[in-house]
């Protein structure tokens, strides 16, 4: 009996296996191509690890790479820590508290949820002309801070797992409005805060479009940006731009690994009224 | 700070950012969108001139959006079947290597989309790719996947689908793990088979994520732009893929506003892709609820 129900299940294994090598094999193939000659990569197939890591290394570092590294770290944390502050104060106001015009705002902040980004890109580039900020980190860090899924999805959560008797009892002892939010909420709501930390740090770090368009100061690069940067005497050096991006992805993955099991705790608690 | 003025300094931050740094922006394109302007020079206003040029001039605007049309409506589908498919079976087979799985199915996903754009490049290559390499073991011959309209199409559809899929797996975990386990509990008692529980609880309780999971990726769907754009990038290749078969409403809207500086007319094309999405979600919105009334 417990045989049969072993053998029954030979498909669904082939099933999750074929799918996890092939979420794998590209993975795996970027780490294995940046340890070989550029122009190697294009003689035939590389399956395993080759001896050119240490110059590609070099050839990644002669660029700069570790300024363009901390760009994107400073725009990656400060986006993320003040789009999360942002969207969990107000989704804190959404959930908890009744004031006038309340219904209206939050219906406007979830339509704003269809506006694509790039509405409002060729304003966003003259603006930051304007009040001089073009070629500084600083566009690429206030944009998307105000982030309506941030918002919506915190209001969620808040309202699902914050019962109304804390808040009731933190001014009871005398907290002051914003104390109760800090002291008192905030530990509460700590999945939901995790899982919007990876996901707008996720965002943040892969961004493309929005420095590819407002920055041309190499030294405001970030790591999207900087991979076209990466050649050695006058050519284009694949590999090395490989292991860059090798590189560039360890942040996401080690946040990824210790987060990946909070990430859906914190969506599921903020799904349970969507 | 008293009660009733807390909530309004709490939204006060979302609202400043927001209005100074979303509508702005988004209320000056469509002002610019009236407009003949490089960014530099004089802005001269010329009416509606933009959006005709849209619809009636530019027939490249047409075949960007069918190609947009083509790679989401054939990935998407593919993503959410892969997606639930995955989700329901780490949560009932699964159990013990959920973590590991979830996070290997979940890794295309956070990988940065310039590196998937360079890697898939390499592996589709004609010559040297393990795609070609995978294909002539088994005595098919190679194909030049990047050089044809069709065979580009479909690379890009591949990207999508491996790219996604791992997050509406995410979501729909999220969601599976809402259904309480006694109502999977009594319907294994009344002898249903794995199949009836999925296509009887499952499915049916995992509605409002289905509606979420299937207006955002929608909505997200065309504003398509990193992969095609990045996949065709390196030198030598036409912009947009061959015959410009993968080029999206984002990558027109980037060339025309940021490569030939028409500031104006590319609000215009940004313009025009909104109406296109609010007209998408207002539909996808009527035959969700449509559904609903059947039931």
């Amino acid at each position: 009996m417990k045989k049969t129900v072993w053998i029954g299940k030979i498909p669904l294994y082939l099933f999750m296996l074929v799918l996890s090598v092939c979420a794998l094999l590209p993975f795996y193939m970027m780490i294995v191509m940046g340890t070989h000659y550029s122009e190697d990569l294009y003689t035939g197939v590389k399956l395993f690890f080759g001896k050119y890591f240490v110059e590609n290394f070099h050839a990644v570092m002669r660029q700069n790479f570790l300024l363009y590294y901390a760009n994107s770290l400073i725009v990656a944390c400060c986006n993320t820590i003040g789009g999360l502050l942002v969207s969990a104060l107000a989704g804190y106001a959404f959930a908890k508290y009744d004031f006038r015009g309340k219904k209206p705002l939050f219906a406007m902040i979830v339509a704003t949820l269809a506006i694509p980004q790039q509405l409002g890109l060729v304003g966003f580039v003259m603006e930051m002309r304007w009040i001089g900020m073009n070629n500084t980190l600083f566009p690429l860090i206030v944009s998307g801070m105000a982030n309506a899924f941030g918002v919506f999805w915190m209001r969620q959560f808040i309202e699902s797992s914050v019962p109304d008797e804390i808040i009731e009892s933190g001014r009871v002892d005398g907290c002051r409005e914003f104390g109760i939010f800090f002291r008192l909420i905030m530990p509460i709501i700590r999945p939901a805060l995790i899982t919007i930390f990876l996901l707008f740090f996720l965002w943040s770090w892969n961004n493309y479009m929005t420095p590819l368009v407002m920055i041309s100061d190499q030294k405001y690069y970030t790591i999207p940006l900087s991979i076209a940067l990466i050649s050695s005497e006058y050519r284009t050096d694949y590999a090395a731009r490989i292991l860059a991006l090798s590189m560039g992805t360890i942040p996401i993955l080690i946040l990824f690994s210790f987060g990946s099991k909070y990430l859906i705790r914190g969506l599921v608690a903020g799904s349970v009224k969507g | 700070m008293t009660k009733k003025s807390a909530p309004y300094a709490m939204i006060l931050p979302y609202f400043l950012l927001y209005i100074a740094f979303g509508l702005f922006p988004i209320l000056f394109s469509l002002g610019v969108s009236f407009t003949s302007w490089d960014g530099i020079g004089e802005m001269t206003f010329v009416g509606l001139k933009n959006y005709v040029r849209v619809f009636t001039q530019d027939k490249y605007f047409y075949k960007s959006l069918w190609n947009t049309l083509i790679l989401l409506g054939i990935s998407t589908p593919i993503q959410i079947t892969l997606g639930l498919l995955t989700a329901t079976f780490l949560k009932d087979f699964f159990k013990k290597t959920q973590n590991g799985l979830q996070l290997i199915n979940f890794l295309p996903y956070i990988t940065t989309p310039v590196a998937v754009g360079i890697i898939f490049q390499l592996m589709f290559d004609w010559k040297s790719g393990v795609v070609n390499a995978f294909l002539n073991l088994f005595g098919a011959e190679s194909v030049y996947w990047l050089g044809h309209a069709w065979t580009a199409r479909a690379v890009v559809i591949f990207m999508l689908i491996w790219k996604n899929y791992g997050y509406k797996m995410i979501m729909f975990l999220s969601g599976l793990s809402t259904i309480p386990d006694e109502l999977y509990e009594a319907a294994k008692i009344d002898g249903a088979s794995w199949w009836a529980r999925f296509t009887k609880i499952t499915i049916p309780l995992l509605k409002p994520i289905f509606v979420f999971v299937i207006i955002t990726s929608v909505i997200n769907g065309f504003k398509l732009f990193d992969e095609p754009q990045l996949l065709f990038n390196s030198a030598g290749q036409p912009t947009g893929g061959p015959d410009r078969s993968v080029m999206t409403v984002v990558m027109k809207f980037y060339d025309s506003s940021f490569k030939n500086f028409e500031f104006g007319y590319g609000s215009a094309l940004a313009y025009c892709l909104f109406l296109v999405i609010a007209a998408a979600s207002l539909v996808l919105f009527r035959v969700v609820n449509g559904k609903k009334k059947e039931d």
